[in-house]
């Protein structure tokens, strides 16, 4: 352990004394406003605008979310929401994040079939679809700029991504074997 | 869509909950990396839904605000209704969220180990290449035509180089998809 300072960790400062009304105000603009998923708006919201987070501890949260089982930006609010105000905190920024779009969802399939087929939605389905697969890959981008691995974490993070993306090998036998070779690489770095 | 969605009946709002829970715990990389495993499951094996009405329900849960684990949602809806919504919503996020609540805690209390700054060091970029990893699958799935191939990188120099709010550039995008630009 070189560098104890200017690792700042998981322990999320930020996140310390924000209420459960701010909770709820920040999940619900990230679940309401996440057109094409939800990923590149909760980086803008809880790292831009709350300040709530860093770009490396936003990093490291969407790491420990990953690799836990469930989607991961339900993980995320229950790890910021938990962080801030316990269970309460969580069931509140899966709220916004998660039931109020689930419900909003609803509806909107309820009226979809009837437009379904109109030039003008698919059009903007088109186009919405492709812009977010832009939204997702500037993120990561942003995250790689703001973070500054080392070479090692560019070898790591380069192979998760030609081995899942590219080669579409099966995440659930490929991650464990990245993960190990990861956390082994920078223990040996570490010493 | 031209079916009604059936009204949930216990037996069936039962069976929703169970498979999707069980799909939670092993949801490891998120939604999208078990969709295969989903699909496997709703069409194949228990007949909920054609491959064709899985495709669009994907549609519209990637274009609909919120996470995509919402897909799981219109499952449940398409089956059993607004009940079957939520049923599958609470199954498919709620195992995984006890477990991450609880993993945690366990590791808050490491906070002092240097294991704990090596993990979350070896993590970060590995996650880092998994988001690109999604954003390129979805690209090729969405980049049918240079105009949209254009849209994507425009849409990802945008955000990663300034400040931009991502709701105007889609906002924007699908005004040029409505004007056919697509």
């Amino acid at each position: 352990m070189s560098t104890a300072v200017d690792e700042p960790g998981v322990d999320t400062p930020g996140l310390a004394g924000v209420t459960r009304g701010e909770l709820l105000r920040a999940a619900l603009k990230v679940g309401l406003l996440g057109f094409g998923g939800v990923m590149p708006l909760a980086r803008r919201v809880f790292v831009d605008e709350c300040r709530w987070l860093t770009d490396r501890e936003f990093a490291q949260l969407i790491g420990i979310s990953q690799v836990l089982p469930g989607p991961n930006v339900v993980n995320l609010a229950v790890i910021i929401g938990s962080r801030a105000q316990g269970v309460p905190g969580a069931l509140v920024t899966l709220t916004g994040i998660l039931f109020v779009p689930v419900m909003l969802l609803v509806v909107l399939a309820t009226f979809y079939a009837s437009v379904a087929q109109t030039g003008v939605v698919q059009g903007a389905l088109a186009a919405g679809s492709a812009a977010g697969a832009g939204l997702i890959l500037g993120t990561a981008t942003r995250l790689l700029v703001h973070t500054r691995p080392p070479l090692r974490g560019l070898a790591t993070g380069a192979s998760a991504f030609v081995a899942i993306g590219i080669l579409q090998w099966p995440l659930l036998l490929v991650l464990p074997a990245l993960i190990a070779l990861a956390i082994a690489w920078e223990w040996s770095a570490s010493r | 869509m031209e079916r009604e969605p059936v009204s949930g009946g216990v037996g069936i709002l039962a069976e929703i909950a169970w498979r999707f829970a069980a799909l939670s715990l092993v949801a490891i990389g998120g939604i999208n990396a078990i969709l295969p495993e989903i699909h496997r499951t709703v069409v194949d094996v228990e007949h909920w839904i054609t491959s064709a009405q899985f495709a669009e329900l994907f549609a519209l849960a990637q274009v609909a605000p919120g996470p995509n684990a919402m897909v799981v949602a219109l499952i449940g809806w398409k089956v059993a209704g607004v009940a079957g919504a939520l049923v599958a919503t609470v199954a498919v996020c709620g195992p995984s969220s006890v477990l991450c609540y609880l993993a945690l805690r366990g590791w808050h209390r490491l906070r002092d180990s240097p294991a704990r700054g090596i993990v979350q060091r070896a993590l970060a970029p590995v996650a880092i290449g998994l988001v690109f990893a999604s954003g390129y699958t979805l690209a090729q799935g969405a980049d049918r035509t240079l105009i949209a191939a254009a849209m994507t990188a425009i849409a990802a120099a945008a955000i990663a180089f300034t400040r931009i709010n991502p709701v105007w550039v889609l906002g924007a995008a699908a005004l040029a998809g409505v004007a056919g630009y697509t």
